[in-house]
């Protein structure tokens, strides 16, 4: 059956539900970051910030400068979680299949096979655009599509409002005169390798075959030929099913920036990790860091495990990868997150060289000694020294 | 050989409906990419509804265009922005990218006509009436039609003033609520008669759900009361007629069209 994936993207998230709170705000610059801070880093702003030159990560004093006209507002995380909550929940009567962002504003909402009832998916999407507007004030771009990559590029598209219906069988013709940058998925390392070829355009690397990409892209070369053709069968998920993940938070007593001490709580948040992607037989492919400064700024990292891992010490390795990357202020840090998802069974697939084999093997049969004491023993009785820093 | 020189063309509002490859109407299997080109065998014009929804994109038509024969024909539904969510500031601008949105279909001789169709909340108030004029100016050489959806707009003075303007009254099919334009049988322009069924569903009108509105099957002495009363009157009075059914729900419209033709036909007055 073809797909019809509705996407809701409410644009500038934050300033939008802040304008929806005071509506003094309307048409005229705003930038939300938060306040009382020498380097305070913008959270979000509005469009006419953004026309100025303002974005999203910028020292709060540079943005000041560029849009001085701008009203700034600290940050409500709880108003946006409300928020998103009120719109997932305008989306329910629709469909089973609806899936939200990171309090973004952004709604997947997979309206297969459900025209008989609510009729063209076009027009619920016009539907649950002026119903979330009524109810919630918030405005909310929409497209349809046959399914999630295009679906997000559509909105992105026509940002900061409108529309964008892209039929089946149209998704690469619709991607094709885009820049690639512009397309979900596709990262920095392979926009920067890209550009080595001088390949700006969608339609450039469609022009490839797929052992054309894997030359310079090895694994990744079949990712790049199917998204630059719109080819994307990931499902929407069912709502209040998270996508599978296992996730580990620690709070420091006292803010801090000491390097020793975050190693130390990482580690300790990923043996927990660990412990529970063994005990379902599972292995993450990617592993993401979210740290939460103290002036309420969150920084989210990420770093992909290869090949997909459940030992402690392998997933530490990305995991320090990806908090290197997060840790890019000075400013001292509160709250971290860790992320584990993609995951996978375990791979089969052993290791061609003897060397990378036995150090394998060895990591493994440490975590699972590990494990055995704990689990006869108690959690306490065994510790990995680098823990005991945190 | 049709005994007027009227050229009558009958077809559906809208043409990609997952409900008709339930119904048989398209052959199992058939992608929505290539509903139209099924359409085409049986029928020779269509209505774009997706024009309403979403502002129509040059390349998008002219992709949709190459899909059919050249003599095929499109009725494009004016923007939502036109009609139903009017921006006292921005219309002029809508109007002018909706015309260059289906420049395709002007230069290729394949627009019906354009179907500017208001809502029932747009009544006949001294502001609506100049909104009406000035977007009738804007749209000037698109061979406008258009729909009402409330009686307040059945009088002689807005007949006299389309027929002023050469601009044609749709003639709609409804339910016979009190509130809803009436189902009249008159001809305003020279060059064009439009009818839109949309089925006589009372209950299901007043639902607020698309899917109970249009779920209407016409029958046979129903579609005769146009055929023998009206069609051969207006046929008479015009050069082309465009009927198109809205009744989609359960593939009630593409059955109805071909009913539709049939009777014509037999009536000499397509051929």
């Amino acid at each position: 059956m073809e797909r019809s994936i509705i996407h809701l993207n409410v644009a500038d998230f934050a300033v939008a539900v802040e304008r929806v709170v005071d509506r003094g705000l309307q048409d005229r610059p705003v930038i939300v970051a938060p306040l009382g801070s020498a380097r305070a880093m913008v959270y979000d702003m509005s469009e006419e910030a953004y026309q100025s030159g303002v974005q999203k990560h910028m020292l709060l004093r540079t943005a000041r400068r560029l849009c001085r006209d701008a009203s700034v507002l600290p940050p409500h995380p709880d108003r946006y979680e409300r928020a998103m909550r009120a719109l997932f929940k305008q989306a329910l009567p629709y469909s089973p299949l609806v899936e939200a962002g990171d309090v973004d504003g952004h709604l997947f909402v997979d309206t297969s096979g459900t025209s008989r009832l609510f009729g063209p998916p076009v027009d619920i999407a016009w539907r649950l655009r002026r119903q979330v507007k009524t109810d919630l004030g918030l405005d909310p771009i929409w497209s349809v599509a046959p399914n999630k990559l295009v679906a997000k590029v559509a909105t992105r598209l026509v940002k900061p409002t409108g529309e964008y219906v892209v039929g089946a069988g149209e998704e690469a013709v619709f991607l094709a005169p885009l820049p690639v940058w512009l397309v979900p998925g596709i990262e920095r390392d392979d926009l920067s390798r890209l550009k080595e070829f001088n390949f700006t355009r969608v339609s450039q690397v469609m022009a490839l075959s797929l052992e054309h990409l894997q030359v310079p892209f090895g694994n990744r070369a079949r990712f790049l030929y199917e998204t630059v053709r719109g080819i994307d069968v990931s499902p929407v998920l069912p709502a209040g099913q998270q996508r599978p993940a296992v996730i580990s938070d620690h709070d420091f007593d006292e803010d801090t920036n000491e390097r020793t001490i975050l190693e130390g709580a990482l580690y300790g948040m990923v043996e927990h990790a660990g412990r529970r992607l063994r005990r379902q037989r599972r292995a993450a492919r990617h592993v993401s860091i979210a740290l939460d400064y103290s002036d309420g700024i969150r920084c989210v990292r990420q770093a992909a495990a290869k090949p997909a891992t459940a030992n402690d010490l392998t997933l530490f390795k990305a995991a320090r990868q990806a908090l290197n990357l997060a840790r890019v202020r000075r400013l001292r840090i509160r709250h971290m997150r860790l992320t584990c998802d993609r995951l996978v069974f375990p791979p089969a697939q052993m290791a061609l060289f003897p060397e990378d084999r036995q150090t394998r093997e060895k990591q493994d049969r440490i975590v699972a000694a590990i494990d055995c004491v704990r689990s006869r023993f108690g959690r306490d009785m065994i510790h990995v020294g680098r823990t005991l820093a945190a | 050989m049709s005994k007027y020189p009227c050229t009558i063309r009958v077809g559906t509002s809208g043409y990609s409906y997952a409900e008709w490859l339930d119904a048989g109407f398209y052959p199992p299997d058939t992608k929505p990419g290539a509903m139209l080109q099924q359409y085409t065998r049986r029928f020779s014009v269509t209505e774009l509804n997706y024009t309403w929804y979403q502002m129509p994109k040059a390349p998008a038509i002219e992709r949709m265009r190459q899909q059919v024969p050249s003599d095929f024909q499109f009725a494009a539904k004016l923007t939502r922005y036109l009609t139903h969510e009017i921006d006292a500031d921005q219309w002029r601008t809508h109007a002018a990218q909706y015309r260059d949105g289906i420049a395709p279909l002007i230069q290729s001789g394949q627009l019906a006509a354009v179907l500017v169709q208001f809502p029932p909340s747009f009544q006949r108030t001294p502001q609506n009436r100049h909104y009406l004029a000035a977007l009738l100016d804007e749209l000037h050489g698109l061979r406008a039609a258009v729909e009402f959806r409330h009686v307040s707009w059945a009088t002689e003075r807005v007949y006299v003033e389309l027929e002023r303007r050469q601009t044609a009254l749709v003639s709609v099919d409804a339910p016979g609520l009190k509130e809803l334009f009436p189902r009249l049988d008159i001809v305003t322009s020279p060059d064009l008669f439009y009818i839109r069924f949309h089925g006589r569903n009372a209950r299901g009108w007043r639902s607020g759900n698309m899917q109970k509105q249009f779920n209407y099957d016409y029958t046979e002495a129903e579609l005769h009361e146009w055929t023998e009363e009206k069609i051969e009157r207006m046929a008479g009075q015009t050069c082309s007629g465009l009927l198109f059914f809205n009744n989609h729900v359960r593939a009630q419209a593409p059955q109805n069209a071909l009913a539709m033709i049939r009777l014509l036909v037999d009536q000499g007055l397509m051929h």
